[in-house]
């Protein structure tokens, strides 16, 4: 059988030792009617061999992203992971370790997130971030929660162009409070409209979220937005692409209140979604509300360095109903992924990255400009994808699957009123060819 | 030894080419857009690409793992986690596929989840599952949302939910976090919920029970039946915390034993690695009363061709964006393939007696505070040797010293000095004997050297960590010059 390594002598020898005859009569206690008196209708157990045949086959019907010129982005990237990262990832004492609970036999996790709090806090600019979240829309929902937490306040205002999913992930986290969602549309820029936003804030607003660069691509005036939320004295939170930061003003310096994400983009790869990383970064004042664990560093009996969990009495399993959060396992392992990717990247591996997303798209953008079949509704204010419109978007986008190439993420099923809408993104990964390509395939085809 | 942070092994190094030019002309972004929105500079450490994997796997060194350590963590389920699965999580195939692919270039994805949805179904009686939860509590959370839900369409007035004292702290957490109000209900000196105290407390309003079975305790909760039947004439739900789920596979079913809701940890049960704290999977199941209130997407299939079904009006939406880690339910995935039926009662019998095991080879050293029968883990409660001096946290740290993992303590909160240990049924006989010696050692230890316990542990990276202080004064980042 596999993976057990108890041989049949050794079951009837600790069978003996308890003092019973039979395996089954460890099951002694369950009720006779919940006893299963069929084996499971499930096939046999299968040699590795020919797991391996059969997971391979289905992962063969697949076509991955990279064999397409591919354009999706829409919350999941596709950045250049280096080899190191799954390489580190790999080594059994990360891969198969649990949460670092004894800090005396788990120093490598506990310093490893250590790094990985701080290397957010350097990239944000924010004091302190916690040792992550399950991805970046339960991150976002969590945020709003911890605003309205500090608050004591009823009202979220979330404004502009969201991330379909992680606004319905929001709707879901409030289901069970009596809180107000208030959004606000985007003004005819594609941005936060400011006026509507002012007329919303009011007293009773703890909490006021926007995401910069914005799910169409788009880049806030982030400093703007908080100052206008300030006055009202809510908190902010802004969801963030990690890897805009590069070349973005950091959060910290115009003073947002909370900082959040999804960190995919820090060397996760796509993985069909996940798993990735949410990410959680604020200010000192508000540590205790934070949700989530934190790792701190300390000393041990001889005064040496050490790390461990900390400030554990905000949790689940020590507050129980009054906890900050129900949270328990986060996504370590692709959070430690993040620190070994932002030390292979350095300052200039980054801002390389953010840069040439940021080129390569609005290359993409400058080219489809003049076609008149294509309609660009906002500005070149972007960073690594941006909406354009053509007529018959679907058919389109299937037309050129047919090509080999991936348009981008049909706006059309989430924003009914941009039902000709394509969202495209570039990351550092696209050659001028494939950009090429796709402005030459266009070009072709027939509508607009 | 080397105790530096990456950020103070900064070199000099300024070249990265991880990717080359694109051949699109490079513009600055201050030469582009408002200066009040470019960052004037980026604080982080440039590392040679050496540096930073001697660093990174310098640190994996300081970990006990369940590949290189026995790792007894009681409520944790720490069984091995094969090779295959990590090959096969790292396909081609699978790891770069974009979530927004159409439907026809992803169908190996889809069948493979809905042959995983089908083995799940099976092994636990439940209708559909949805594999986006990523973690056991966000299962509950999805779970419980479904619940809150249902009440809510069919106009009932639920306000509370019943948690043993003995529960897991995400049960109550996840309560209240839907907004019910947490009710507790105390266990019998045997270990088992209290059913006369349950029937005071079901009322009405009670919208669920949240029940780990076998509880948290290692004991099978035997009034199951009961419970369910009390809980079900009131119009609740039984709530099902699978974190325990390991004794069961193919002995019964969940639903058979009264529950609507099912998580499942995939990370614990289904063999996948927990690393160092997650990615985790907690896969959600309900029976038919719930299924439309299940998270969207959901796989359809139709004319043989699989897709993700988004029209459900009636669904709590999403608890997060695309579909859930999937690159852990193709470990799961393959695990199930390669146990197969027969495979997952053995892995049943051979967990539960193993924990049996341990238990009578350590009972007249540890004083077991419930003598029923346990399944695959059991509880010892350290209070004989606390009286003699050192604590259940003396003795887990000791244990670091032998090369063991400490088995999980002070949890569950009803058992004083708790001692929690989960063997799995991956353990041979001879690793449970190295442990019951160094356990019987230990206690030996305690009457001849009693210092050598409370400082344990002498031979690990650091000595014990002074976690007080860490609370007191938190340091949470590294900052340049300190400050």
């Amino acid at each position: 059988m596999p993976y057990i390594l108890n041989t049949d002598r050794d079951r009837e020898e600790m069978l003996k030792a308890i003092g019973i005859d039979s395996i089954e009569e460890l099951y002694s206690q369950l009720p006779a009617r919940i006893k299963l008196t069929k084996p499971l209708n499930l096939s046999s157990g299968l040699s590795e061999h020919k797991t391996k045949k059969r997971v391979s086959a289905l992962a063969k019907k697949n076509v991955p992203a990279e064999e397409f010129n591919s354009f999706l982005g829409a919350g999941c990237y596709d950045h250049y992971v280096p080899s190191v990262v799954p390489f580190i990832l790999s080594s059994s004492q990360f891969l198969t370790a649990y949460t670092p609970y004894q800090p005396e036999c788990s120093q490598g996790a506990l310093q490893a997130i250590y790094e990985y709090q701080s290397y957010m806090c350097l990239l944000t600019g924010m004091d302190i971030s916690n040792a992550s979240l399950l991805d970046g829309a339960s991150a976002f929902a969590e945020a709003v929660l911890m605003s309205l937490r500090i608050t004591k306040k009823k009202k979220v205002i979330v404004a502009g162009i969201f991330h379909p999913e992680y606004r319905q992930t929001l709707k879901a986290y409030l289901a069970g409070f009596d809180f107000v969602i208030r959004e606000i549309a985007e003004g005819t820029d594609g941005l936060v409209d400011t006026e509507a936003l002012k007329q919303a804030l009011d007293n009773d607003t703890g909490c006021c979220a926007f995401s910069s660069p914005n799910f169409f691509g788009l880049i806030e005036d982030a400093p703007k937005l908080a100052d206008i939320a300030k006055r009202y004295g809510t908190l902010t939170v802004l969801v963030t692409n990690p890897i805009s930061l590069a070349i973005l003003k950091e959060p910290g310096a115009f003073g947002v209140d909370i900082v959040c994400g999804d960190g995919q983009p820090l060397g996760s790869g796509l993985n069909f979604g996940g798993p990735s990383f949410g990410y959680l970064a604020t200010k000192k004042e508000y540590t205790r509300q934070m949700p989530g664990r934190l790792v701190g560093k300390t000393t041990d009996r001889e005064g040496k360095c050490a790390y461990c969990l900390t400030l554990q009495t905000r949790e689940q399993h020590i507050r129980r109903e009054k906890a900050t959060s129900n949270i328990c396992s986060n996504q370590s392992l692709n959070a430690i992924g993040a620190a070994v990717y932002l030390a292979l990247m350095g300052p200039q591996g980054l801002r390389n990255s953010a840069l040439c997303s940021f080129n390569n798209t609005l290359y993409l953008y400058n080219q489809l400009k003049p076609l008149k079949k294509i309609n660009l509704p906002f500005g070149p204010r972007i960073f690594n994808e941006f909406v354009w419109e053509v007529k018959n978007a679907q058919k389109i986008i299937e037309q050129l699957y047919r090509r080999n190439i991936i348009a981008g993420y049909y706006l059309g099923e989430q924003f009914p009123e941009y039902k000709n809408g394509i969202l495209s993104c570039c990351t550092e990964k696209k050659t001028k060819e494939e950009i090429d390509e796709l402005v030459g395939v266009l070009r072709e085809v027939p509508g607009g | 030894m080397d105790r530096k942070t990456v950020f103070a092994k900064k070199t000099n190094v300024k070249e990265v080419n991880y990717v080359g030019p694109s051949g699109v002309p490079l513009q600055n972004p201050q030469s582009y857009l408002p200066q009040n929105l470019v960052r004037k500079d980026l604080p982080l450490p440039h590392l040679g690409e050496a540096d930073v994997v001697r660093h990174f796997l310098g640190l994996a060194q300081r970990n006990f793992s369940i590949d290189t350590h026995f790792y007894p963590l009681g409520s944790c389920t720490m069984k091995y986690n094969p090779k295959i699965n990590e090959d096969m999580a790292k396909l081609d195939g699978f790891v770069g596929l974009h979530p927004y692919q159409a439907p026809h270039t992803v169908q190996g994805t889809l069948e493979l989840l809905y042959e995983l949805e089908q083995m799940l179904c099976e092994i636990t009686g439940m209708q559909r599952f949805t594999f986006q939860p990523s973690s056991g509590a966000h299962g509950e959370l999805a779970g419980m949302l479904m619940i809150r839900k249902y009440h809510q369409a069919h106009k009932r007035n639920k306000t509370k939910v019943i948690v043993p004292d003995s529960a897991h702290g995400t049960n109550p957490a996840t309560a209240s976090m839907c907004g019910y109000q947490t009710v507790v209900v105390e266990s019998t000196l045997e270990g088992l919920v209290d059913v006369d105290k349950l029937k005071s407390l079901v009322d009405d309003e009670t919208a669920a029970i949240m029940l780990t079975n076998p509880n948290t305790l290692g004991l099978f909760e035997e009034d199951i039946l009961k419970i369910s039947d009390m809980i079900h004439k009131k119009g609740g739900f039984l709530y099902y915390d699978g974190a325990n789920f390991n004794a069961l596979l193919g002995i019964t079913k969940p639903a058979l034993m009264g529950f609507d809701v099912v998580h499942l940890n995939l990370h614990k049960t289904f063999s996948t690695p927990h690393g160092c704290g997650g990615p985790g999977a907690g896969a959600v199941g309900v029976t038919d009363a719930l299924v439309d209130y299940l998270p969207v997407p959901l796989l359809k299939k139709e004319s043989g061709e699989l897709f993700f079904d988004y029209c459900l009006p009636h669904s709590i939406g999403k608890v997060r964006a695309f579909y859930g880690n999937f690159a852990v339910l193709v470990r799961a995935y393959t695990y199930l393939l390669r146990l197969g039926s027969q495979g997952l009662r053995r892995v049943a019998h051979n967990s539960v007696l193993n924990a049996n095991y341990v238990k009578e080879k350590l009972k007249d050293y540890y004083e077991v505070p419930f003598p029923k029968r346990c399944m695959h883990e059991v509880i010892f409660s350290c209070k004989k040797q606390k009286e003699r001096g050192a604590s259940a946290y003396d003795i887990a740290k000791r244990l670091i010293d032998y090369g063991i993992h400490p088995p999980t303590m002070y949890f569950p909160l009803t058992v004083p000095e708790a001692f929690m240990v989960e063997p799995t049924e991956t353990e041979s006989r001879c690793a449970l004997d190295y442990f019951i010696e160094a356990m019987r050692q230990i206690d030996r230890e305690i009457s001849q050297d009693l210092d050598k316990v409370k400082s344990a542990p002498h031979t690990s990276f650091v000595k014990r960590v002074d976690e007080t202080k860490a609370a007191r004064s938190p340091d949470l980042r590294w900052r340049e010059n300190g400050v």
